[in-house]
């Protein structure tokens, strides 16, 4: 997995790319640290280009919204196609994190 | 054995001045159990009586030279990390790559600078010390870790229990677990209900390893306190997801399929916490039938409620659970996903119950790469 960042001044958009899975979870944390940092109130995950996520990458989302919330952020996910799609709709994610299209 | 004063070290020399000398300067370094020989064989045959840390080791000896003791040794599995320390008049080039191409693991040129050959032997010895250390904890993680996946898979039911519950009740059940490490965070178990039901249940802890196993280990202790699934499988599930919530740490969270068979009814009752999508088919069928697999993982939200949900379960019925890895197998830019895996089921579909695992589980080791546990139930109604 990686990742770029778009900055605008409330509102930053964090793309990620590829794979999210279990080996991601050093640079997930570093993101996360990133993400406490910004500016914007609204941190948003695009995962447009995301191909995969596996349990634990779903896990560190749900760690993102905890940290995020710490530091009174909100965290956003979007624009998930396919098997990210899937897994996040099948785990009800949405009840817990705001999904955007 | 790191320090000097245990440190034992077999100085293999023909010439007995050299031996003399180097007893000497070993002995001005601290080093106090020094065993000589004269030649290669000597040296040999002295290696399992003394069990040196370290040999001295010159080359030109009648008999057996250093390179042929060298080589010797070397052969043999337990020297195979001996520090072995040329120490030679031979100095050109050619000959210190010969001995190293035997298996030595340093070499000093004679005439002998007492300071720096002193120095070898500790650096040589020191590394001796980690590597064992190394190899020691190494081999206490492997049998522990060995241990604990006896234990783990203890938590499952025995092949003694599947044929008592076959026997008692017309249901035949097929498992394949398979952790990706030597531990897994999937478990499965079964109870039966006192009026000829079967209740169900397959677990998939969020990561593997070590910790995925150890959540295992908790969940199934708390499966084995609740009273049986019984007709609401929604409700078991509520109430294990409350109990998780104040045990796992934030980001940890496990899938979970629970559900009951009714024989009579004809029908399978479940409830799903983000579980896989579970199959079914009755004989005539051309493909399975999928069940719904979504709800919240356990252990995320205490609140959190489940759906009771049904599929048909007939007379000769089959039913079949399994973990994601399953379904996660990547397929060109994609993962092999339900549908793919629902068509290679039905491939297989009417096989015996070890013969539809043993032909589905090569399909899909031949799909590709499989990277989580893998657990796979298929469920048969004999009657």
């Amino acid at each position: 997995m990686d990742y770029g960042i778009e900055q605008r001044d409330r509102d930053d958009t964090i793309r990620l790319r590829g794979r999210l899975t279990f080996n991601d979870h050093a640079k997930l944390r570093a993101l996360i640290g990133e993400m406490k940092q910004a500016k914007g109130q609204r941190q948003t995950l695009d995962l447009s280009s995301l191909e995969f996520v596996d349990s634990a990458g779903i896990g560190m989302l749900l760690i993102a919204r905890e940290e995020m919330t710490a530091v009174n952020k909100t965290l956003v996910l979007r624009g998930a196609v396919g098997q990210v799609k899937r897994v996040l709709t099948v785990a009800q994610i949405g009840k817990l994190i705001p999904i955007e299209d | 054995m790191t320090t000097a004063a245990d440190a034992r070290i077999l100085v293999v020399d023909d010439n007995r001045v050299n031996r003399n000398l180097l007893l000497a300067l070993l002995e001005r370094g601290g080093f106090h159990h020094v065993e000589q020989a004269e030649d290669g064989n000597d040296g040999l045959a002295r290696l399992e009586l003394f069990q040196p840390d370290l040999i001295l080791l010159d080359l030109m000896m009648p008999r057996m030279d250093g390179f042929e003791m060298c080589r010797h040794l070397r052969a043999d599995p337990r020297w195979k990390s001996l520090p072995v320390l040329i120490q030679s008049s031979l100095n050109r080039p050619e000959d210190r790559a010969r001995a190293f191409s035997v298996g030595a693991t340093d070499y000093v040129a004679k005439p002998i600078n007492g300071g720096e050959l002193l120095a070898r032997v500790r650096i040589h010895l020191t590394k001796r010390a980690l590597l064992h250390d190394l190899q020691r904890y190494h081999r206490r993680a492997q049998s522990e870790l060995a241990l604990a996946r006896s234990m783990q898979e203890r938590l499952l039911p025995s092949a003694a229990r599947l044929t008592s519950t076959q026997e008692a009740l017309g249901i035949a059940i097929d498992a394949h677990f398979a952790p990706s490490s030597e531990l897994g965070g999937d478990f499965w178990g079964e109870r039966r209900l006192p009026d000829g039901r079967l209740a169900v249940y397959l677990v998939d802890f969020s990561g593997h390893g070590v910790g995925a196993a150890l959540n295992t280990f908790r969940l199934h202790a708390i499966c084995q306190q609740l009273a049986a699934i019984s007709g609401e499988p929604a409700r078991f599930l509520a109430t294990l997801n409350k109990r998780l919530c104040g045990l796992l740490p934030f980001g940890q969270f496990a899938t979970m399929l629970a559900g009951v068979i009714d024989p009579m009814e004809g029908v399978f009752h479940y409830a799903s916490a983000a579980a896989t999508a579970p199959m079914v088919w009755a004989p005539g069928d051309d493909a399975p039938q999928l069940g719904d697999g979504s709800g919240l993982p356990l252990g995320l939200l205490s609140s959190a409620q489940y759906d009771n949900r049904s599929l048909p379960l007939p007379p000769g019925g089959r039913l079949f659970l399994y973990s994601d890895a399953a379904i996660e197998i990547p397929v060109g830019g994609d993962v092999l996903d339900e549908t793919g895996l629902a068509a290679l089921v039905a491939r297989h579909r009417d096989r015996e119950g070890d013969a539809f695992l043993a032909a589905l589980l090569a399909d899909l080791r031949a799909t590709g790469p499989i990277d989580d546990d893998l657990t796979a139930l298929l469920l048969t109604r004999k009657t």
